[in-house]
């Protein structure tokens, strides 16, 4: 589903990503750990264009998208995007949020769009809230808002950007709940996160990176629990 | 001291008709501005190099001199080079419109930049294009920052909309002294001049709070 050949990214001289070659297979569920700056987010970020590589190659159902001319904004409608800081449009309702891609980019009718709006409000379990402001929301409520923003557009993937990180504790289980159930849905997930509890219960691998690069990768449990390298293992020594 | 007021009724219908042509020039003014402005604003955040270039060099120039000399390029300079001469009104408001043009571009420019980068990002990754960015996501959000400052904006045209009485428009300020020439009492009516520009700017602000009270903001 998704490919990355050589993948690199500088900002200026810093170089933060230095080659990554990975394969994201339809359906899978990928995590991405990592101490920070390792650049995971900068790796995530780069799978949907919002950041440029410098080099390499990025492969999305088949069609290189790093190729000159491609139509970024045809690549990211089918990638939906979750953020650390949520970022839902604070001017528009949890509805409006939610429409407001697939009326403009996709040209649905506005009951249409509605209809699929309430349909994912129902999944992510905040129906009662539609005609709130994001302002009105916890956290939790307002990633889950943000998820079922993501989900509106039909994507073919989801990209996870540290979706529990900005969230206080007692809110991260509604979130993960949320993608815990898209997970078993069979949707294809790439999920930055540092809550390896998620990896392990619904991870098909993870990717272990460090100082731009993937150092190990594996199936969660694996990986997790008797980690090849030292590196790895010095990382999950810290944060298990 | 000899101060005499009485005069003051029999000129106030002359001076009325003079503040009436100050709000005229100064709406008309912000209105021509607020077009300039909108489009330049945001070519000064594109991503258009020489677009970017051409926009900054113009509120650079406007910014940089002085409104009377622009106004008088307008009304002086410019009939030397088409051939024939600008009526006063369309000079003023030329002048004014396009000097206002670049004030509110920058009051455009920085509440757009006051957006979150967070907000574009999720726009973009939804699929929106970069002008559907803008136009549902971005720029809804800046205007409520936008509308203090374009209040602001509005009581300074105002004011300076004095300076048009330079080339003969009988707007407030050129009015009362005509009448001065009359009635000899330059402190009597000036001071009246002051109250009417005083009166007006107040009601700005007025309906400037009154606005940003209808756009609350929320975030």
């Amino acid at each position: 589903m998704i490919e990355t050949k050589g993948l690199k990214k500088s900002f200026g001289k810093l170089e933060v990503l230095k080659g990554i070659d990975a394969k994201i297979e339809p359906h899978e569920v990928v995590v991405v750990i990592g101490p920070s700056g390792s650049g995971k987010s900068t790796f995530l970020r780069c799978l949907n264009l919002l950041e440029r590589p410098t080099a390499g190659e990025i492969y999305f159902a088949g069609k290189c998208i790093t190729a000159p001319h491609t139509n970024v904004n045809e690549v990211r409608r089918e990638m939906g995007m979750v953020f650390q800081q949520f970022n839902l449009f604070p001017h528009l309702t949890v509805l409006e949020n939610i429409t407001l891609g697939p009326i403009k980019v996709r040209r649905m009718p506005l009951e249409d769009a509605r209809k699929v709006a309430r349909e994912l409000l129902k999944k992510v379990g905040i129906s009662e809230k539609e005609s709130a402001y994001p302002a009105e929301l916890s956290g939790g409520q307002q990633q889950r808002v943000a998820i079922a923003r993501a989900l509106a557009m039909k994507p073919a993937a989801m990209l996870f950007d540290e979706p529990t990180s900005a969230l206080d504790p007692e809110m991260i289980g509604e979130v993960l709940e949320v993608m815990k159930s898209l997970a078993r849905e069979g949707m294809t997930m790439v999920v930055v996160t540092h809550e390896m509890g998620f990896a392990r219960e619904v991870g098909h691998r993870v990717l272990f990176m460090d100082d731009g690069r993937i150092v190990e990768e594996g199936p969660p449990l694996k990986l997790l629990t008797s980690p090849k390298n030292p590196r790895t293992a010095s990382f999950l020594s810290k944060v298990l | 001291m000899n101060l005499d007021f009485s005069i003051i009724p029999g000129v106030m219908p002359a001076l009325l008709a003079g503040a009436r042509l100050t709000v005229e020039l100064a709406t008309i003014a912000v209105a021509i501005g607020l077009v300039i402005g909108s489009f330049v604003g945001i070519a000064r955040v594109g991503h258009v190099r020489i677009v970017r270039l051409l926009a900054g060099a113009y509120v650079d120039f406007i910014r940089g001199t002085p409104l009377l000399v622009q106004l008088f390029l307008v009304y002086f300079g410019l009939p030397s080079l088409i051939g024939r001469p600008v009526p006063p009104f369309v000079a003023a408001i030329a002048a004014m419109g396009i000097n206002s043009g670049a004030y509110v571009a920058e009051i455009v420019r920085a509440g757009i930049q006051a957006i979150d980068r967070g907000q574009t990002e999720a726009a973009r990754s939804l699929g929106l294009t970069a002008a559907q960015t803008m136009r549902y996501v971005i720029f809804p959000q800046a205007i409520r920052r936008i509308i203090p400052p374009l209040g602001n904006e509005f009581i300074a045209l105002l004011k300076d909309s004095s300076l048009v009485s330079v080339i003969a428009l009988e707007e407030l300020l050129r009015k009362g002294q005509v009448v001065i020439t009359r009635t000899f009492r330059p402190f009597e009516v000036y001071t009246v001049i002051a109250i009417l520009y005083l009166i007006m700017t107040l009601a700005i602000s007025k309906l400037v709070s009154w606005s940003e009270r209808k756009l609350k903001i929320v975030d």
